[in-house]
């Protein structure tokens, strides 16, 4: 049965976001672990 | 001193290499939201197609890589496969929560359920409580040889797992989808599609290789937590 486009489009934004957060949150972590350096 | 030097200039390799990928996933969600038309029976939740495939092929990929690599250092006992093998593992540990957090999500409005647990939803969760607990007994071990070698043993139990997950949909009754790219017969996937979804597996896949070449470059800084896997693992041949 087709669906209506538009429906449900919540979660696909969730997902979309939910994934930015998690690989740039990671992607900071390693940055800010690299930026600190061997000395701390 | 040339190990401080190396492990900055891979870490600094890995971070481009993040930055072009997450620039690269801003590409993908434009690619996918304006130029990659809607499914008709499920609407805009398939288009979360285009991240949870990646993120999946990335995680099964990393745990792969991680058994190789702990198989090869059992092997050859070379500090470096291990310090490779961890950095994979943490690197499979995150897209593994991206696959995990994406999957209930398309889920839910397509099965109405956000979880069940037929044999690929839970080969999968067993498969990251598998390397979750490969970060654990790295955590608890504090002798390096001792850590490297029980974790690589680990490591290669993950890897027999991977293919298992793989082929979870052909021996079992389940509510997930089947391959429809990796799959003997050509993709069934109209173009503009596979188009996505083949470009966003590039993209998620450049981010990996950042994620690892920083980590590892890291490890061989002797960076914090992380600083076991150069300086001490020069004793492993002695």
């Amino acid at each position: 049965m087709e669906v209506d486009p538009t429906a449900n489009a919540g979660y696909m934004i969730a997902a979309y976001v939910a994934t930015a957060v998690i690989l740039v949150g990671y992607g900071v972590v390693l940055w800010r672990r690299v930026k600190k350096g061997p000395g701390d | 001193m040339p190990e401080l030097l190396a492990g900055r200039r891979a870490a600094s390799r890995g971070l481009f290499l993040i930055a072009t990928g997450l620039a690269g996933l801003a590409g993908i969600y434009v690619l996918a939201l304006r130029f990659t038309p809607v499914e008709r029976f499920q609407g805009l939740p398939q288009k979360i197609f285009y991240v949870h495939v990646p993120a999946a092929w990335s995680a099964l990929l990393a745990f792969s890589l991680v058994g190789i690599a702990s198989a090869l250092y059992l092997w050859l006992r070379d500090p470096r496969l291990d310090l490779f093998a961890e950095s994979t593992a943490s690197a499979g540990l995150v897209f593994s929560v991206v696959m995990l957090t994406t999957g209930p999500l398309w889920g839910k409005p397509v099965w109405n359920t956000w979880w069940t647990w037929d044999a690929r939803l839970t080969f999968t969760l067993i498969l990251f409580f598998l390397f979750l607990g490969y970060r654990a007994l790295r955590s608890a071990l504090v002798d390096p040889l001792e850590r490297a070698r029980f974790s690589a043993v680990v490591g290669i139990l993950g890897l027999i797992l991977v293919p298992f997950v793989h082929l979870t949909v052909y021996l079992f009754r389940t509510l997930h989808p089947q391959p429809i790219v990796l799959k003997p017969s050509a993709p069934s996937l109209p173009w503009e599609m596979l188009r996505t979804l083949l470009a966003s597996v590039g993209v998620f896949t450049v981010l990996l290789v950042g994620f690892v070449m920083t980590r590892y470059g890291l490890g061989r800084m002797g960076v914090g937590e992380w600083g076991h896997g150069a300086g001490e693992g020069r004793d492993h041949g002695s």
